[in-house]
């Protein structure tokens, strides 16, 4: 049965991109199928991002997100394969629910270099409460008594 | 005495999935050792919170989530 699949990759962040490239291509000629000649339809290159704990003692993975469409058959060699792969230290394989769209979660530069910093000091995101209130107004004491009687020698 | 009210923020936000990729949204409903908020707290209708409870599992898993926030590092 043909059905659609999202796929996550990590990397070892010691590839390059050339060699992440070519990896994928030989990892999804393994889904292509006599009717189904080319079964991706998207994929997206996260790029390097920081693992939120180790993985093999490596603190960086290159992510890459990919949608395709093949035979159930299929995917047990291609996990297989995937398996085998030293450079891979992470996938997953889910069924696409539509989330159609490879979308490295709305992720604009400066919100994840923002995130990262965040995210390793403790995760209180929750409580962003408008903390700028406007400061009090200090009262000007300049009636501090600086009374120079001159004192008569 | 009546429970105040609470909305599920993702039927609120008008998607209707929770995605594992989304750390960011995530992360709003774990507790800040990593735990996932009950839906007591998280609002969330039934559906959504085993959506949520999947997709942190999931991301989790491609270390997107930390198991344990505040271990190791």
């Amino acid at each position: 049965m043909k059905r659609k699949y999202e796929i996550v990759y990590i990397f070892d962040s010691a590839l390059e991109e050339p060699e992440v490239n070519e990896r994928l291509d030989r990892f999804h000629d393994l889904l292509k199928s006599p009717d189904q000649a080319e079964p991706i339809t998207g994929i997206a290159h996260w790029g390097k991002r920081t693992l939120a704990y180790p993985i093999n003692g490596k603190e960086i993975g290159y992510y890459v997100v990919a949608h395709f469409e093949a035979e159930t058959e299929l995917l047990r060699e291609f996990e297989r394969i995937i398996k085998l792969d030293e450079t891979v230290l992470r996938y997953l394989v889910v069924i696409n629910e539509g989330l159609s769209v490879t979308r490295p979660d709305q992720l604009d530069p400066t919100r994840e270099s923002e995130e990262n910093v965040v995210d390793d000091i403790d995760g209180i995101v929750i409580t962003e409460l408008p903390v700028a209130e406007a400061l009090p107004v200090s009262e000007e004491d300049d009636e501090a008594p600086i009374s120079k009687d001159g004192g008569s020698e | 005495m009546s429970r105040p009210s609470k909305t599920c923020p993702v039927c609120e936000s008008g998607n209707r999935i929770v995605d594992y990729k989304d750390e960011r949204t995530l992360s709003r409903y774990i507790t800040e050792r990593g735990k996932i908020l009950p839906s007591r707290l998280s609002g969330m209708c039934a559906r959504h919170q085993r959506q949520l409870t999947r997709a942190i599992k999931r991301a989790r898993h491609l270390a997107l989530l930390p198991f344990i926030k505040g271990h190791g590092r």
